[in-house]
């Protein structure tokens, strides 16, 4: 009668202990796919009030002249060595037997130069590349410390004082766009010039382009620059496969640019 | 960092093709490929042990507190690599502070302490607790402040007692057993999520992962058995090593077939990233790919355990090859992770070029702090074997 | 309860209030206000300085430069496009003055040869055939191109 009594308690016990730390691993199991499940749904910025920012790229007036590499350097005190780059400019060429031959040598600063000879060219394009701004980000995503974020008017920036440094976000991001900057010893990456555009100023590399290849502006304003754009030209984002929803438009997208 | 910027120029003078500006640094290096290695060891060694008490091997007993123990050891070593990556370790607390939900990295902390703590010191403490009060009784000095402090004051050695630490000992390893599996197969999530990557991203990778984990686990508690014999110069149990051997025989076939399934898929579908893959894996990973990993790693170990599951040669002849046999695996294993960090860094999200990898000797991401991380767990395994040594035990699970 | 379940218990529930604690502590302040982040380092990267200051800026002193350049083909193109600044827009550009020289390479940034630059508006050529080595600001006035000098 004893004994029994004993084992009942236990085995009691033994349930209850069990569904205890069950409920615990079952927890911690699903926690990651939670987050999996969050991702799916677009993040919400509730204030219809703010601008949401974005930018238009033209290919078709791109001339290559890096003005736009060398302004975001200074602009964001960027090493100078050529391994980092907030933006910077590619020249695509298609030769006649259909090698596409891809350069940016230091990003494009100081001009990008024809390095095939004319006779072998079958066409030639300029494609300035940055950040792209995901509305889905993948290193936004991917930080596992929140160190980067998108803010409420649309730009991934990056918390300088919060990042380990952890490079995940690197890995993470499909347009090779983010690089560790070797001084602050973070993740860094383009911001659209955060700084100047919440002064009403524009990003650096719009302000300097000579040819207008870059049209910055809110994608809320109807009237704007940038609205104007993207109802004039039919756009295409980069790597639309990967379902980033970047903010990034470019007119003019070949399907060699990669 | 001057010498870094050199690192760099050398590396961007031997770039092939064309790379995205940003993508000649390797942004994670050796200390990233040994995180992956020293877990799924842990892994490894812990399922190991669960076979025996679970599933009821009971040829493998003569294994089962080195394996726990060798888990252990290389589990307190495996976040150090990890933390002497990262740009800012000091911040490393952030990642338990605020971990984001929504990264496949941010959650590793937690899986870890679970794994540490609940997992594996609580089997170890419930397997070893009656021994720690006997011993506590019998030695001096450290080692009996230390089976004081660990008993937690639990100083009850009747048969209820012990049979209370048996049941509890049990549960937690069936409780590990997913564990494990969460463990490592998270590990390989890491970099399964990544769909910038074409190389990393597949659904595969947790899996491949988790078996690979099993048999470097297995192998090195193989070869670490073998190795604490000899020191001890007591007779090898050949049933044993001949059933850890199956099991790894057994395993490194699944493995071998999920990863040769990996590959399989990814020539025959020929997606728009195959055709860099096709150049990286006839290039740049050549040797630790097809030699280092499948031939050294793979296939000699597999022909020589198969051929001794049909003919079996006299024990010195099969003792000696499982030795050998176990090293190679682990090197192979070694490679596999290589080949699929450094790999997957080695040619441009771009698709239109490589970058190359130079590893140094000195400094915190070289050649020499990797020897000090993998040796460091053997020096503490082998503490751990002189404090509680799992041949001086009274108790023992049923 | 048994004691050892007791005591483990015991230990597993202080681990976890301490660890809740310091979580409490090491949060930052503004963490989680807008998302996963801290909200302040929004205004954190508002903080720095310009570099580039804007024409306006420039006008200010350099009026007449302004107004020729605007009269002319390169109106479209802002003055520190070429000017680069070299100290950030709080202090005076005459600290450092943002010169150009007027080199080949200078202009030939946008107006060498190149084939993807054709059919885009900017004229190319070959500086060679052209003048020579001549640098091209010894004829051309680079406010006003076509203002040729004797």
């Amino acid at each position: 009668m004893g004994t029994e009594r004993i084992v009942n308690k236990r085995r009691k016990f033994f349930q209850t202990s069990a569904a205890l730390l069950g409920g615990t691993l079952l927890y911690s199991i699903i926690k990651p796919f939670e987050a999996i499940a969050q991702t799916e749904e677009e993040p919400t910025i509730d204030d219809k009030n703010l601008p949401l920012w974005g930018m238009g790229v033209d290919i078709e007036s791109c001339i290559g002249c890096g003005k736009c590499a060398e302004a975001c350097k200074i602009e964001n005190k960027v090493p100078e060595e050529p391994f980092y780059f907030r933006t910077w400019v590619e020249q695509y060429t298609v030769k006649n037997d259909g090698e596409v031959k891809i350069e940016s040598p230091n990003g494009g600063i100081g001009g990008l130069k024809q390095s095939v000879p004319d006779e072998d060219i079958f066409k030639s394009f300029m494609v300035p590349k940055l950040c792209n701004h995901c509305t889905k980000a993948p290193c936004v995503q991917a930080c596992p410390v929140g160190a980067t974020f998108i803010s409420p008017d649309g730009v991934v920036l990056v918390d300088e004082t919060y990042c380990i440094g952890c490079s995940y976000c690197i890995q993470a991001c499909p347009y090779g766009a983010r690089f560790m900057n070797p001084v602050t010893k973070v993740a860094d990456k383009c911001t659209f010039c955060y700084h100047r555009i919440t002064k009403g100023l524009e990003p650096a590399c719009v302000e300097v382009c000579p040819t207008n290849a870059r049209v910055f502006g809110d994608l809320r304003d109807k009237k704007g620059d940038l609205v104007k754009f993207l109802q004039d030209n039919p756009t295409q984002v980069l790597k639309p496969h990967l379902n980033t929803h970047s903010r990034v438009f470019y007119n003019g997208l070949s399907s060699e640019v990669k | 960092m001057e010498e870094h910027y050199q690192h760099l120029y050398e590396a961007l003078s031997q770039v092939d093709g064309y790379i995205y500006p940003n993508e000649i640094d390797l942004h994670w290096g050796l200390m990233i490929v040994l995180y992956p290695y020293i877990t799924g060891l842990v892994a490894g060694a812990f399922i190991l042990a669960s076979l025996e008490r679970v599933f009821n091997i009971k040829a493998l007993k003569p294994t089962y507190g080195i394996a726990l123990l060798t888990a252990l050891s290389f589990l307190f070593v495996a976040t150090l690599p990890l933390v002497s990556h990262l740009q800012h370790p000091l911040r490393s607390y952030e990642i338990f502070m605020t971990p984001n939900p929504t990264s496949a990295m941010a959650i590793f902390g937690f899986v870890y302490l679970w794994y540490l703590m609940v997992v594996l010191l609580l089997e170890i403490w419930f397997d070893y607790r009656l021994d720690f009060v006997i011993w506590s009784k019998t030695s001096t000095g450290f080692k009996k402040l230390f089976y004081k402090v660990i008993t937690l004051g639990i100083n009850d050695t009747d048969e209820k007692s012990a049979k209370l630490d048996d049941k509890l000992g049990y549960f937690i390893t069936v409780l590990g057993i997913p564990s494990a599996f969460l463990l490592h197969g998270y590990v390989g999530f890491i970099f399964g999520s990544i769909k910038a990557n074409p190389w990393w991203s597949t659904v595969l990778m947790p899996v491949i992962f988790l078996f690979s984990a099993m048999v470097s686990g297995i192998a090195l508690v193989m070869v670490i058995y073998m190795v604490v014999s000899w020191a001890r110069k007591v007779k090898i149990d050949m049933l044993c090593l001949d059933t850890i051997a199956k099991y790894l025989f057994y395993i490194l076939i699944i493995d071998f077939t999920l990863e040769s399934l990996d590959q399989i898929h990814r020539l025959y579908e020929a997606e728009e990233s195959f055709d860099i893959i096709k150049v990286l894996v006839g290039g740049k990973l050549n040797i630790t790919l097809i030699y280092m990993q499948v031939l050294f790693g793979t296939i000699i170990p597999l022909s020589v355990i198969g051929f001794f599951q049909i003919y079996k040669p006299t024990e010195k002849i099969r003792k000696i090859s499982y030795f050998f046999v176990g090293i190679l695996v682990l090197i192979g294993i070694f490679f596999m992770r290589w080949n699929v960090v450094i790999g997957g860094q080695l040619f441009s999200k771009s698709l239109s070029g490589f970058t190359t990898f130079n590893a140094v000797y000195s400094g915190l991401e070289g050649y020499l702090m990797m020897a000090v991380w993998l040796i460091l767990p053997l020096l503490i395994l082998t503490f751990l074997l002189w404090l509680m040594p799992p041949w001086k035990k009274v108790s023992s699970h049923e | 309860m048994p004691k050892i379940i007791f005591r483990l218990f015991l230990s597993f529930v202080v681990f976890v209030s301490i660890f809740i604690l310091i979580q409490r502590y090491l949060t930052p302040n503004s963490f989680g206000e807008y998302g996963h982040y801290r909200a302040s380092a929004i205004d954190d990267n508002m903080l720095s300085v310009p570099f580039y200051k804007g024409e306006e800026e420039c006008a200010s002193c350099h009026q007449e430069v302004y107004d020729l350049k605007s009269a002319d083909i390169h109106s479209g193109i802002r003055c520190e496009s070429c000017h680069m600044p070299k100290i950030a827009a709080s202090k005076d550009c005459k600290i450092n003055p943002p010169k150009v020289e007027g080199s080949l390479n200078f202009c030939g940034q946008c107006h060498a040869i190149n084939a993807g630059r054709l059919k885009k508006g900017v004229p190319t050529l070959n500086f060679k055939d052209h003048k020579g080595d001549q640098n091209c600001i010894e004829c051309h006035n680079a406010h006003a191109p076509w203002e040729l000098k004797e």
